[in-house]
């Protein structure tokens, strides 16, 4: 018998004593009892936990994926709405009557105090129409 | 009170019949289970370590982990052989919280044994150093020498039990009996 053919059958034998006094009965009720004592709700909740996990994962990705998209809708469309009136103040300027002109900046005017950037006092009833052209301009910005 | 199957009966109901059992709720499956297999867990996990005071607890241990996790057993290698593996997972977190607590394991020797004392020293001597061997392995090749020396398995059964390639286990098992002769010799 050869080194190695000595090893296995030592190793066959490994932990064979040992083995043989388990009370394989015992063991079985054992196992049996704790199965029932332990109820299933202790590997329910470790199975549940990854799946919560990956729920809450989910909803986190669908959320913040949903506020980023709406940002990038929304943007380019306030942007360009601002553009637009802008360009849109530009090119009329100069066809606006002084009472239209006034009424302009009085909307403006509002829009600006809702946004918490008002402007200084201005009586519009005193400019004439060069000034509040002036003044649509410096709004322009 | 279970009772064991009779002996006469042809043909016993395979594993994945009494595993299947089980999941339905039927506990004598279950402790079928374990008469079928707690004792070559029990061999498997002496001959890796485990202190004999303590067998009893990691043998339970291991069968109780098993059968909460038997959904994932997919039959890729024998309901032995997997729950074998569980038993090295539970060995190894034996050995963790052992060497927390410091707790230092009563040499083999000093255990009470049947037999006669003198042939059991004497026979026991290469076994002793054979034990501690195995135990100082490397995990892989301490549980590819034990699945295919002590439990007689083919390489490709113990490469799908410890998910790995049939060449990696033949690989470790070859590392694992160099490393043990030269303890041996």
């Amino acid at each position: 018998m050869n080194d190695e053919a000595k090893l296995e059958a030592m190793a066959q034998r490994l932990g064979a004593q040992a083995a043989e006094r388990l009370n394989v009965e015992r063991t079985a009720a054992a196992v049996v009892e704790r199965l029932r004592a332990e109820p299933a709700s202790d590997a329910r909740w470790s199975w549940m936990q990854p799946s919560w996990l990956r729920i809450a994962a989910a909803l986190v990705i669908l959320v913040g994926g949903g506020l980023i998209a709406r940002q990038l809708l929304l943007q380019p469309s306030t942007s360009g709405g601002g553009h637009e009136i802008a360009h849109f103040v530009r090119e009329d300027l100069t066809d606006l009557s002084a009472d239209q002109l006034r009424e302009v900046l009085s909307t403006l005017d509002e829009t600006l105090d809702l946004r918490g950037a008002r402007t200084p006092e201005l009586d519009l009833e005193d400019l004439d129409a060069q000034q509040l052209r002036a003044v649509l301009r410096s709004l322009e910005g | 009170m279970a009772q064991p199957l009779p002996l006469t009966e042809p043909s016993p109901p395979p594993d994945a019949a009494l595993i299947a059992a089980w999941q339905g709720g039927d506990e004598q499956a279950a402790a079928e289970l374990v008469r079928r297999h707690a004792r070559a867990l029990a061999r498997f996990l002496a001959g890796a370590g485990a202190p004999e005071a303590d067998l009893d607890d990691l043998v339970q241990e291991a069968l109780i982990r098993a059968f909460r996790a038997v959904d994932r057993f997919r039959g890729q290698c024998q309901f032995r052989t997997w729950l074998l593996t569980i038993g090295g997972n539970v060995l190894k977190d034996h050995g963790r919280r052992a060497a927390r607590h410091r707790v230092v394991p009563l040499d083999e020797g000093l255990r009470a044994r049947d037999g006669d004392p003198h042939e059991r020293a004497e026979a026991g001597e290469a076994e002793s150093r054979l034990v501690v061997g195995v135990k100082e392995l490397p995990r892989l090749q301490r549980e590819v020498f034990l699945l295919r020396a002590q439990q007689g398995l083919e390489y490709g059964e113990i490469a799908a039990a410890l998910n790995t390639t049939e060449g990696a286990a033949r690989v470790h098992y070859h590392h694992a009996v160099k490393r043990l002769k030269e303890l041996l010799q």
